[in-house]
């Protein structure tokens, strides 16, 4: 139980530092400085001095949207195993965590909506029509690592894959992977999807939507998609390639955890930050091209299992 | 440069005097043959470049008004009365690129075009009284206005899901205030509406009022990035006036100014460009290379935006031998900088993929709409006032004029692309050949009584300076910003386009809020 709770703990607190570094990286790339990698902490902390101005236009779910949406998150962190198996399993599975990050996406559109200004429309519209098609590929792929498993508890998924060793990499996994890795990038509104740099109202998908916060709100909806994004990034260490994770309580195994996890998750904020700098934001019209690749990569990786892997 | 005789004899069957003044050919007619004239040389080609009104009440009895046009590298003034009172007959059912003309004659003089299509304010503020007009002469500045609430009515488009999106006029990013008003259906736009005016400062009213030296600075603050080619102009009209002509070495170092300001703005829209798609890292390396052009600048003359550097009679600063040679060999470093920047952005397919087809300006609005400089020429339309009206040392470079037909924000994108490269050849150019010389003629003499024009190819497009002199300042001074020219055009190119690429649409552009609002 300890451990469940200080692995969530320590996703809550790496994430503001993955998108530091990830910002950080980026400004090299572009041979800038760029701000310190704990620059998100010290924004967080100054909006959170800061008090909220809402629209008078507004209603209550401006107001609770920013709660809504980091308890969500939150949530969400229970379920996913960090550097042990072990999670709040018992409160849900990977059907669970699917809807409560929709719940955010739910609140946040809304809330958009609700105070009435033309870029939150805008932001909303926009953020249904990308998350149509990306919701069902997000299911199928990490359906498919739970039809690997042949469980949907998402430390099921990640014990029965860590102790079954490397023979598990099979193509559907891959396969799934990929569809995942684009669906990160879709979630999490990065580039080649929405550039989370910008200042242009009109080209903005999910910035716009957030517009309308301010102080505390602003630092609680900051931080949610900081931690949705680790919590993105935690479901591909560790659903898709969960080796390395502890399996047994054992200090020696948490420490190789610990390890493994971080390692991987380095990785996937390099990744990141080489596909944000290394192409253009792509016209929001050609985004479903991209969405019906990741859609259909998941759709093989399941038919892939049924012909390959039951066999 | 001949006219055309043809023309000529039609022209002068319908003027009360003509006159050739250099390169110019000045045609007083009547008030009722005015629109015919212009419209006559509108038909065979001729492009209008400014139509603008004086107060000559206190001597010809009666406000002026003057339309300049530009046929086949021939500069025609026409010229004719209107009177306090008496509508004037409206040129844009005929010359559409009157359009804005007349309206800001309609705001600032008082006097309306009859027949216009859309006679609604357009510099003036909206709560600006109806009966005030700033450039006539009677009109005291230094009496507080009262303001009187006042709606501007905004063109609406109705049906079902067509909604308005208000942009502005205050942005989230660092840049001047305008008005964008989007009709859309979801995602495309059906119409765009820009209203400007955020900073109009009252430019000409206020040059009236200052001294010809002091003008030179005024001129460098009519548009921040725009400051060597607005104080050229302005001192080219001047000399014009005065009769006096700059040193030649002056106009090779004019001419070297202008270029590395052209340098600078286009490297910055280029970036501005690949950041508006989010292709951050090539944007950075423009940026970095803009920075390098500006600091060049200030190791050169002093000022990172080339100011207090054009004079009236010549320069204030001269290139010697050693800052000559240390410029040639800077220049080819960032030119081969430059050449690995736009081989990156221009083969990234995802780069490709976002400029080509957005924001289509096509040759037949470019021309109607009478735009210049790189927007016109990335449409086919082939105009450049340095071949066509060659000033300062331009008439002994030799330079290519760099044309694409798709006029895309590709087009404009690759037009900008070329004319760095053509900006650097002329930069060593003139530096090879710079004679020696002084670099000021002393500024003397009585101001002619006829009017001076001088244009300037500005980095967006061909700019004018048009003056009536008086003894120590200028009577009217009329500036025409190559912005002035192009903004409608933005309008025509988003149509069709989705909301989300109309920034970039707008960077490719990248036209000037200052120089249009005056």
């Amino acid at each position: 139980m300890i451990i469940e709770l200080i692995q969530t703990f320590l996703l809550l607190a790496l994430a503001p530092l993955v998108t530091g570094i990830i910002r950080s990286l980026k400004a090299r790339m572009q041979g800038r400085k760029g701000p310190s990698v704990l620059q998100p902490y010290r924004d967080l902390l100054k909006l959170l001095y800061k008090s909220s101005i809402r629209s008078r236009d507004s209603s209550w779910v401006l107001s609770i949207a920013p709660y809504v949406c980091m308890a969500a998150v939150i949530a969400a962190a229970l379920l996913v195993p960090v550097i042990y198996t072990g999670t709040f399993g018992l409160i849900g599975d990977l059907l669970l965590l699917i809807y409560l990050l929709a719940i955010v996406r739910f609140f946040t559109t809304l809330a958009a909506l609700d105070a009435g200004s033309t870029f939150g429309g805008m932001g909303s519209s926009r953020e249904l029509f990308i998350s149509s098609i990306v919701e069902p590929t997000m299911l199928l792929s990490i359906f498919t690592v739970g039809l690997i498993s042949s469980t949907t508890d998402l430390g099921g998924i990640s014990m029965n894959m860590a102790s079954t060793g490397l023979d598990l990499i099979e193509p559907s996994l891959l396969l799934a992977a990929a569809a995942f890795f684009i669906a990160i990038l879709a979630e999490n509104s990065r580039v080649p999807v929405d550039n989370p740099a910008t200042h242009l109202e009109l080209t903005m998908v999910h910035e716009a939507m957030v517009l309308e916060y301010s102080g505390k709100d602003l630092a609680l909806m900051e931080y949610a998609s900081m931690t949705k994004l680790l919590v993105f990034f935690t479901l591909m260490a560790n659903i898709f390639f969960p080796w390395g994770i502890a399996t047994s309580m054992d200090p020696i195994a948490l420490a190789i955890g610990l390890l493994a996890y971080l390692v991987k998750i380095s990785i996937l904020t390099l990744a990141i930050a080489v596909v944000e700098s290394s192409m253009a934001k792509m016209r929001l019209f050609r985004l479903p091209n991209l969405f019906t690749m990741a859609f259909i990569l998941s759709l093989l990786a399941v038919i892939a299992y049924y012909i390959l892997g039951v066999a | 440069m001949s006219f055309n005789d043809g023309l000529i004899r039609k022209i002068s069957s319908m003027a009360e005097r003509l006159e050739h003044r250099g390169e110019l050919l000045h045609v007083a007619t009547s008030r009722d043959q005015f629109v015919d004239l212009v419209d006559i040389i509108h038909k065979v080609g001729g492009r209008l470049v400014s139509l603008h009104a004086t107060d000559e009440r206190a001597t010809a009895e009666s406000f002026m008004m003057y339309a300049i046009l530009d046929h086949d590298g021939c500069l025609i003034e026409v010229v004719s009365p209107v009177w306090d009172g008496v509508p004037f007959q409206s040129l844009v059912p005929r010359v559409h690129a009157a359009n804005w003309y007349e309206r800001e004659i309609q705001d600032m003089f008082g006097l309306t075009p009859h027949g216009h299509p859309d006679p609604r304010p357009l510099v003036l503020y909206d709560d600006w009284p109806q009966d005030t007009f700033p450039l006539r002469k009677d009109f005291d500045s230094s009496i507080d206005i009262p303001r009187i609430p006042r709606e501007y009515k905004y063109r609406h488009m109705e049906g079902d899901g067509v909604f308005e999106i208000p942009v502005g006029p205050v942005h989230a990013g660092v840049i001047e205030p305008g008005h964008f008003r989007f009709s859309v259906a979801g995602e495309p736009i059906m119409a765009l509406e820009i209203r400007l005016g955020y900073v109009h400062r009252g430019v000409e009213k206020l040059s009236e009022t200052m001294p010809y030296h002091k003008g030179v600075i005024l001129a460098e603050r009519i548009s921040g990035d725009t400051s060597a080619a607005h104080s050229a102009a302005y001192c080219q009209s001047v000399e014009q006036l005065f009769e006096i002509k700059a040193p030649e070495r002056a106009e090779y170092i004019r001419t070297i100014i202008l270029e590395l300001e052209r340098l600078y703005n286009h490297l910055g829209d280029i970036s501005g460009i690949a950041l508006d798609t989010a292709f951050a890292v090539p944007a950075a390396d423009g940026y970095v290379l803009r920075e390098r052009v500006l600091e060049l600048n200030e190791w050169l003359t002093g000022s990172r935006l080339l100011r207090s550097i054009n004079t009236i009679g010549g320069v204030n600063k001269d290139i010697d031998r050693d800052k000559s040679a240390k410029l040639l060999s800077h220049l080819v470093d960032l030119r081969l900088q430059f050449e690995r920047l736009s081989s990156t952005m221009m083969s990234s397919v995802s780069m490709l993929d976002r400029v080509e087809g957005t924001g289509i300006l096509s040759k037949e609005n470019a021309r109607s709409l009478g735009c210049v400089g790189p927007i016109a020429r990335a449409s086919g339309v082939d105009i450049d006032t340095r071949r066509d009206h060659p000033y300062a040392a331009y008439p002994d470079m030799s330079f290519r004029i760099p044309l694409q037909k798709s006029g895309d924000v590709y087009a404009r994108t690759v037009v900008r692309i070329d004319e760095v490269r053509e900006s650097f050849a002329i930069i060593e150019q003139a530096l090879d050949r710079i004679p020696n010389g002084s670099i000021c003629t002393e500024f003397t003499g009585a101001p002619i009584k006829t009017t001076a024009l001088s244009l300037v190819e500005a980095s967006r497009g061909e700019l004018m300076h048009w003056m009536i002199g008086e003894e120590e300042k200028p009577f009217r001074h009329k500036i025409r910003d190559p912005s002035f020219c192009n903004w409608l055009g933005l309008e025509l190119a988003v149509r069709g386009d989705i909301v989300p690429d109309f920034p970039l649409v707008n960077k490719s552009f990248s036209l000037s809020y200052a120089g249009n609002d005056l």
